[in-house]
């Protein structure tokens, strides 16, 4: 019974995106993390994670948790294609 | 209480459950309001703007998710939804202008003059002062005002009318707090139509004003 319970601990932790790596973290504190790491590259996927985060604040602050979180989730997943711009 | 087995199935069930709940539905921006950001988005990325002019491009597509969202939510904020998406459009153009070169091209349609004079009629006001909004929006901008005739009377006259319709935009947008060393006003006299002259309509059309956008 305790494997299981491990094994489905691991599958569950397993399937959590990248971002929740973050979770915890408040949507300001997260969109300050990725706007100070990518201030000076000049990489499109930089300037559009940005953008994201910018978005994610301003829902935050007009109280629109599930949206704010979208949009930092998207803002995540762009901060790690930079580099990759083609 | 009938137990739960634990079971791969279960487990894999489990496991999805959990990442649809973390990962959010993608916002759709496949709606026609938004067909005209999408397209511009699209040339300015095939012309290179994710290299060229990233930030633009960057723009254009967080606006793009921006105006999505706001079409999402229905008619909470109508002015937002056209807002943002006109604001997709506009960066998506200007990322292409500057990957290709080409000047972004605003024609003033509603801006009219007296008959063979440079005098703006007072009608023409609603359109010049939405292009001022534009201009005091695009502060980077440099301008070319452009002035075209249609091709009634002499080539010298119309090149010489035009130019003073364009002196007279110009003028208009400088008295508007339009930094004066951004504007330059250039006649093209009857050259470059966009219609046949020969007919009124047509001759309607080729007599216009245009802002280039550098």
């Amino acid at each position: 019974m305790n494997i299981k319970l491990g094994l489905l601990a691991a599958a569950l932790l397993f399937s959590l995106p990248v971002s929740a790596a973050n979770w915890g973290a408040s949507i300001d504190d997260r969109a300050d993390a990725l706007s100070q790491k990518l201030h000076n590259s000049h990489d499109y996927h930089a300037y559009l994670a940005i953008n994201l985060a910018n978005k994610a604040a301003e829902e935050k602050d007009q109280h629109d948790t599930e949206v704010a979180k979208r949009f930092m989730q998207m803002a995540e997943q762009e901060a790690a294609k930079v580099g990759s711009a083609k | 209480m009938r137990a739960i087995r634990i079971t791969p199935p279960f487990l894999a069930a489990c496991a999805a459950a959990l990442l649809s709940a973390c990962v959010a539905a993608p916002l759709n921006t496949e709606i026609s309001p938004l067909n005209d950001a999408r397209t511009w988005i699209a040339k300015a990325k095939a012309a290179g703007a994710e290299q060229c002019a990233p930030a633009l491009q960057a723009e254009a597509v967080g606006q793009l998710y921006a105006a999505a969202h706001e079409y999402a939510e229905g008619n909470v904020h109508p002015d937002e939804q056209t807002e943002t998406a006109a604001a997709a459009t506009t960066a998506a153009k200007k990322a292409y202008a500057k990957c290709t070169n080409h000047p972004q091209v605003m024609r003033l349609t509603g801006v009219y003059f007296d008959t063979n004079s440079a005098h703006l009629k007072s009608a023409s006001e609603a359109t010049l002062n939405h292009a001022i909004k534009v201009l005091k929006a695009n502060k980077k901008s440099d301008v070319e005002i452009a002035a075209y005739t249609d091709s009634r009377g002499s080539s010298s006259y119309n090149l010489k009318l035009s130019k003073m319709r364009a002196d007279a935009v110009r003028d208009y947008l400088r008295n508007h707090n339009i930094a004066a060393n951004r504007l330059t006003a250039k006649g093209y006299g009857e050259s470059h139509p966009i219609a046949s002259n020969a007919s009124a309509a047509g001759r309607s059309k080729n007599r216009r004003v245009e802002l280039h956008l550098k």
